[in-house]
């Protein structure tokens, strides 16, 4: 485990020399097989040391980030070819990877959040520096002031709890069962903002949209996920608070998820209904996890990581019209079938793992989290036919909006597609579309 | 004095540091009187400038404030004295006497004075001001002070130095109001243990010192300059990560001395006050980005002939930037 810390340090030297923009990219690529030959033993921790662990959630979630922090790389080389501060960029990319790698592998609850909240400084420089419109400043501001309001709570539960129990040791915790209402609200209430909730989510589309396309790729990519995460592993010792106030937590996202679905229809923005769709997608994880059942966590990991690669994929996708039309408007980005037919199969097979199309892992997700909810309540059904309907509904809306109809008059010459630009989607759609055929591998978890 | 050469200033900075350190390290409580009233009248010098009527007038204001606390302070000594003569924390004088020594440091909701002195000041007096001149009055609070009344002043101080900054465009008096909310920190602070003040008080002297001679070195006091000039990418970067360390965001050092203020807070189960403590640092926070803006953003519009002459002091600034990303991991060395 401290190999691959030592190697993502060592790299920092290299962002900053001459002609290596791709060289750090291809490491990372490195660090990713390396990194999947691990020992893994799915039922408990493993490759425990001082500090570090490696657990089936973590290691999922690590891989993730790996994997779309080289993608980010790959899909920036406007940013290398017009030469806008691209060493620092690599010096971001790799300072935001190191923190995300030691938020999931380190085994105590307070370096967890100490480096939670490191991972959103690089994020607020890359959407602030790199950004394109000027609203990127409100932007950043909302994305930092809604974070740290929720996440200093947490920092008084994780020191509340330190004090009482005498360890912060993430695998003790589950000896121990705090029974404290303000405890409960105080250690979630960051997690359900980075999610995001629904009525705490207004940070999530303004930086979105606002950050460049690697910002996007890393803010949908995982740092949702960081939340998700968190509730999973701050729920063992608060089950019991937990089985007597989920039922808030679940009906605002599940009711939320179905309003923000529909407010996806209403988008003139590409980005900002991905950035919307991913709201809905998130609220079904949260009902998973809330339910504290087994198919719904094995729901909520599995849409978590299905949500990373598909939205990430989209927001490249969103990027790649960007480039040529410099619009992100669905008015202007009509009848793209008609000049780039070949990206019109990535958008299809994107989006329709979007809408849980068989044969995505978005689909297995969904049917787990479905089981789970429904388990919980049957009333739920209606919410969760409304979201998985409308979920369908608006990615085959942005898909024939912009491929089909007629194409904008006012455009002008653009290259179809470069192949780093279809290696880049073949990378997101491979792991969404091929794991299906070996998935117990992370829904097994005993 | 005719000149306000160096050598004058080399006098009164001894005994400045003198005066301190025989109040705080006196027996009796007139010994701790007489230092702050040495302390006094060896920084009106080193502030007063015969040439700047701003700095006259400023002087003068310092003299008249500092003054009357002092006096406060002798007062509330002599009725202890001779009227008195318990060793009860929990009593009216205690309240008086912490007053007066709120007064001499700035703290609210005796800081009225406070930004406007430090508007009219250069940044090196801000930096004795702000730093040197309230290691006294602190340990002298830290001597006999009443709980409840300095928990109520730690209140109105985080609520005062927080909401009084977000109207402010000159830097210094951003940082005079961000320093009278890091009084609240450093008031709770010593009211714990002198060893945790101590941690706290040389944490933030170090970033505002940073902070200072930034701003010192580029000239800057108000908040426009900042955009208005070539700053170098080196500049611009230890500028964001000073204010945000100031902040106390992670990783950055600032977030350690208030991670332990928070941990002795819970400890001795000050919950409400917590939370106070850590909204109140947002707002902080929010100010403090209001500052960065210009060094988030690579591209603004510069001017070409505005030059900063900085070339030879640009090793001072990389060792304080690399200090404030790195010290959170340096530390688990020397403390563990």
């Amino acid at each position: 485990m401290m190999k691959f810390l030592f190697m993502m340090i060592f790299m920092i030297p290299l962002c900053f020399m001459k002609n290596m923009f791709w060289l750090v990219q291809m490491m990372l690529f490195f660090m990713m097989f390396l990194f999947m030959n691990l020992n893994l033993n799915i039922m408990c921790f493993f490759n425990m040391s001082y500090m570090f662990y490696c657990d089936i959630i973590s290691f999922g979630l690590i891989l993730l980030s790996i994997w779309i922090c080289s993608l980010m790389i790959m899909a920036s080389e406007s940013l290398f070819k017009l030469n806008f501060y691209f060493n620092f960029f690599l010096f971001n990319v790799i300072f935001l990877l190191i923190m995300l790698y030691l938020t999931f592998s380190v085994l105590n609850l307070l370096l967890f959040y100490f480096f939670f909240e490191a991972s959103l400084i690089p994020t607020l420089l890359l959407i602030i520096g790199w950004g394109y419109q000027p609203e990127r400043i409100q932007a950043g501001m909302y994305l930092l002031f809604y974070t740290l309001f929720g996440s200093l709570p947490l920092l008084m539960g994780i020191i509340y709890i330190f004090n009482d129990l005498n360890t912060m040791t993430i695998y003790f915790l589950k000896f121990f069962n705090m029974n404290m209402y303000l405890l409960y609200i105080s250690m979630i209430f960051a997690f359900l903002v980075k999610m995001p909730m629904y009525f705490v989510h207004l940070w999530l589309p303004k930086a979105h949209v606002e950050a460049p396309v690697s910002g996007s790729m890393i803010l949908a990519g995982i740092m949702l996920k960081l939340g998700g995460y968190g509730l999973l592993r701050v729920m063992i010792f608060l089950q019991e608070v937990n089985l007597k106030l989920n039922y808030i937590w679940i009906i605002i996202s599940l009711v939320g998820g179905l309003f923000i679905s529909m407010k996806c229809f209403c988008q003139v923005d590409m980005k900002s209904l991905i950035a919307y769709s991913s709201v809905a997608h998130m609220s079904m994880v949260i009902g998973g996890i809330m339910v504290m059942n087994y198919w719904g966590f094995i729901g909520s990991y599995i849409l978590m990581i299905s949500h990373g690669l598909c939205s990430s994929g989209m927001f490249c996708l969103a990027n790649i019209n960007y480039e040529r039309l410099h619009s992100r408007s669905l008015y202007i980005n009509s009848g793209m079938m008609n000049f780039m037919p070949s990206m019109s199969l990535w958008w299809f097979l994107l989006l329709s793992s979007n809408m849980a199309a068989p044969p995505s892992l978005n689909l297995l997700g969904e049917i787990s989290l479905i089981n789970s909810l429904v388990s919980w309540s049957n009333i739920s059904m209606i919410l969760l036919m409304m979201i998985s309907f409308f979920s369908a509904g608006y990615s085959l809306y942005l898909y024939s909006y912009i491929q089909h109809g007629k194409y904008f008059q006012g455009l002008y010459s653009f290259y179809v597609g470069s192949s780093r630009e279809y290696l880049l989607l073949f990378l997101h759609w491979f792991p969404l579309n091929m794991m299906i055929l070996k998935v117990d591998f992370i829904s097994i978890w005993f | 004095m005719l000149t306000n050469n160096n050598s004058n200033k080399m006098f009164f900075l001894f005994i400045l540091f003198f005066s301190t350190l025989i109040s705080i390290s006196s027996n009796s409580w007139f010994g701790c009187w007489i230092g702050l009233e040495i302390n006094l009248l060896s920084f009106i010098p080193l502030i007063s400038n015969s040439k700047n009527l701003l700095s006259v007038e400023t002087s003068l204001k310092y003299f008249l404030t500092q003054s009357l606390a002092s006096i406060n302070f002798l007062f509330m000594i002599l009725i202890k004295f001779s009227l008195l003569k318990n060793f009860d924390m929990n009593n009216i004088i205690s309240i008086m006497m912490n007053s007066s020594l709120l007064m001499k440091m700035g703290s609210a909701p005796f800081h009225f004075w406070f930004p406007n002195i430090v508007e009219g000041l250069s940044w090196m007096n801000n930096f004795m001001l702000m730093t040197w001149q309230k290691i006294s009055p602190m340990i002298l609070l830290s001597y006999y002070f009443n709980k409840n009344f300095l928990i109520f002043m730690i209140i109105m101080n985080l609520i005062i130095g927080s909401l009084g900054g977000l109207n402010q465009t000159s830097l210094r008096k951003l940082l005079a109001f961000s320093s009278i909310n890091n009084l609240g920190w450093m008031i709770f602070s010593i009211m714990i243990s002198e060893n945790l003040w101590l941690f706290y008080f040389l944490i933030y002297s170090m970033m505002i010192f940073m902070m200072i001679s930034l701003f010192f070195l580029m000239n800057m006091y108000f908040m426009n300059q900042l955009f208005i000039n070539n700053m170098n990418f080196f500049i611009k970067l230890n500028l964001l990560i000073n204010f945000l360390s100031l902040g106390g965001l992670p990783p950055f050092m600032g977030f350690m001395p208030k991670w332990i203020i928070i941990n002795f807070l819970l400890i001795n189960k000050f919950y409400f006050l917590t939370f106070i403590f850590m909204m109140t640092s947002l707002i902080i926070i929010y100010y403090y980005i209001r500052i960065i803006y210009s060094s988030f953003m690579f591209n603004y519009f510069k001017m070409k002939w505005v030059n900063l002459l900085m070339k030879n002091n640009m090793s001072l600034i990389n060792l304080s930037s690399f200090i404030s990303i790195s010290s959170m991991i340096l530390s688990t060395f020397i403390f563990m």
